[in-house]
C-alpha cells in the first residue's frame, strides 16, 4: 500500500506545486517528501527516496539532470540524521529543521545549476524565492515527527 | 546499515550527480572535468576502430566481390557490343561493295540475303529471302563484289534457290584473263571447280585469274570467277586438268546481288 501511495502522493504534490503560485513565488512541495522519507525512515530510506524523487523532478523538469537528485538525496540524508544523530525532535525544531532543509534544496539546486548550466535567476530573486519557500514548507515541520522519537529521547 | 558504508553511498549518489551534470554542461571552466568524457570518448573510439580494423578486411573481400561480379557483367555487355559494333562494320563495309556494284552494273535487279543452306546434301545451293515478287526470275545471276556466286536455279513468290558456283550441275563460258584461252568452268561439288575443254598445246599458268567469257549468252562477260590452282596435263587425256578455287566462297556468302542474265 505504501509503496502505491508514495508515487501517488509524489506526482499529487509535483502537479501541485507546478500549478500553484504565492506572488509568483512556485512551493518547493516534493522536498518535503524527501524529508518525510528521512525523518520516518532511516539515513539509507531517505538518501534512497530523495534520490528517487530528485531524478523524476530532474527528467520531468527537461533542463538539466543532476541539481534535484543531489540536493534531494542530501536532503533525505541529512533530514534522518540531524533527528537521530544531532537534536531532539520538537515542534520548534520540526519547523527549523524543514526550513533549513528547504532552504538547503533550493540553494543547492540554483548553485548547481549557476556553476554546471546557466544562472536561471539573479541571486538576490532566487534568495528570495527559496527564502519563501522554506517560509512555506516550515509549518509542516511540526507533523513530521520521527517514528522512534520516544527511542531517541 | 554501518556509517562508513552510508557515507560512501551519499558520496557514490553526489558524485553521480556531478558526473552528469559536469557531462550536461557546457560551461568553460568545467571543460578539465571533460577529461573523463574524453577518455569515455577514446574508448569507445578504440573499440569502434578494434571492430572496424577486425571487419574490414571482410568487408573489402564483400565489395571486391560485388564489384567483380558487376566488372564481369559489364564486360559481357561490352563485349556482346563490340561484336556487334564490329558486325556492323563488317555488314556496312558488304553493302558499301554491293552498292558500288549497284551503281557500275545497270543490269542490277535487287539485292538477297542468304536465309538458308539447301536441304540437299550434296547439292550446293543456298535460299535467298527474294522471289518473284522482287524481280528475280529463273537463271539470272549472282554476283558478289568477288565476282560470280551462282545462278538462280528455282524461283518461288518471296524466295529463290541459287545455285552455287562449284555445285556439280554449275558450268559457264569462261576465259583466262591474261592468256585468253577459253573453256569451261563446271562445279565439282566439292570447293574446287574445274576448267575443262584446254587443250594441251595451251600454256595454262597457275594462279591466272578467270572471267566469264559471255558466250554463253548466260553470263555477262568480265565477271570474275576465280583463279587457276592446278595444271595437270600428264593425266588428262585430249584436255588439260585444271583446277580452280572460285574467288566466292559458298560458307562466307551473306549477301549476294542479283543481274539479269548476259
Amino acid at each position: 500500500m505504501k509503496y502505491i501511495a508514495v508515487p501517488i502522493i509524489f506526482f499529487f504534490l509535483l502537479m501541485l506545486q507546478g500549478s500553484i503560485s504565492f506572488h509568483q513565488i512556485t512551493p518547493n512541495l516534493t522536498v518535503l517528501l524527501a524529508c518525510y522519507a528521512g525523518i520516518k525512515g532511516r539515513e539509507m530510506k531517505g538518501m534512497f527516496y530523495g534520490a528517487l524523487i530528485g531524478i523524476v523532478e530532474d527528467s520531468l523538469s527537461g533542463a538539466f539532470l543532476g541539481p534535484h537528485l543531489l540536493s534531494k538525496s542530501l536532503v533525505g540524508y541529512l533530514s534522518s540524521l540531524i533527528y537521530s544523530r544531532f537534536f531532539i525532535w520538537t515542534p520548534y525544531l520540526g519547523i527549523l529543521s524543514i526550513a533549513l532543509l528547504t532552504f538547503l534544496d533550493g540553494s543547492l539546486v540554483f548553485l548547481m545549476r549557476g556553476i554546471f548550466d546557466k544562472m536561471p535567476a539573479g541571486a538576490g530573486a532566487a534568495s528570495l524565492v527559496i527564502l519563501a519557500q522554506s517560509l512555506i514548507n516550515a509549518p509542516v515541520g511540526i507533523f513530521l515527527k520521527p517514528k522512534d522519537l520516544h527511542q531517541n529521547i | 546499515m554501518p556509517k562508513k558504508w552510508l557515507l560512501l553511498i551519499l558520496l557514490a549518489v553526489l558524485l553521480l550527480s556531478l558526473s552528469v551534470m559536469t557531462y550536461q554542461s557546457n560551461r568553460l571552466h568545467l571543460l578539465p572535468l571533460k577529461s573523463l568524457h574524453a577518455v569515455l570518448d577514446r574508448l569507445y573510439d578504440a573499440k569502434t576502430s578494434l571492430k572496424d580494423s577486425l571487419s574490414a578486411p571482410f568487408r573489402r573481400m564483400l565489395i571486391r566481390e560485388s564489384e567483380n561480379i558487376r566488372l564481369r557483367e559489364e564486360l559481357a555487355q561490352m563485349l556482346q557490343k563490340e561484336q556487334a559494333y564490329h558486325e556492323a562494320i563488317q555488314e556496312n563495309k558488304r553493302l558499301r561493295a554491293l552498292l558500288a556494284l549497284k551503281e557500275h552494273d545497270p543490269r542490277h535487279v535487287t539485292a538477297a540475303r542468304v536465309i538458308g543452306r539447301g536441304t540437299d546434301f550434296w547439292s550446293k545451293t543456298v535460299v535467298l529471302d527474294k522471289g518473284l515478287s522482287d524481280g528475280i526470275q529463273k537463271d539470272m545471276i549472282a554476283i558478289t563484289e568477288r565476282g560470280i556466286a551462282g545462278k538462280i536455279s528455282d524461283v518461288f513468290n518471296s524466295y529463290s534457290h541459287l545455285l552455287l558456283i562449284n555445285d556439280i550441275n554449275f558450268s559457264a563460258a569462261a576465259r583466262l584473263q591474261e592468256s585468253r584461252i577459253e573453256g569451261i568452268l563446271s562445279g565439282t561439288g566439292s570447293r574446287r571447280c574445274m576448267l575443262k575443254y584446254i587443250p594441251h598445246e595451251d600454256e595454262v599458268k597457275e594462279g591466272e585469274v578467270l572471267i566469264t567469257s559471255g558466250l554463253d549468252t548466260l553470263f555477262p562477260q568480265g565477271i570474275p570467277l576465280g583463279y587457276v590452282l592446278k595444271v595437270n596435263k600428264k593425266e588428262a587425256g585430249f584436255f588439260q586438268d585444271i583446277e580452280v578455287i572460285p574467288f566466292v566462297e559458298d560458307t562466307h556468302l551473306e549477301i549476294v546481288v542479283i543481274i539479269t542474265k548476259g
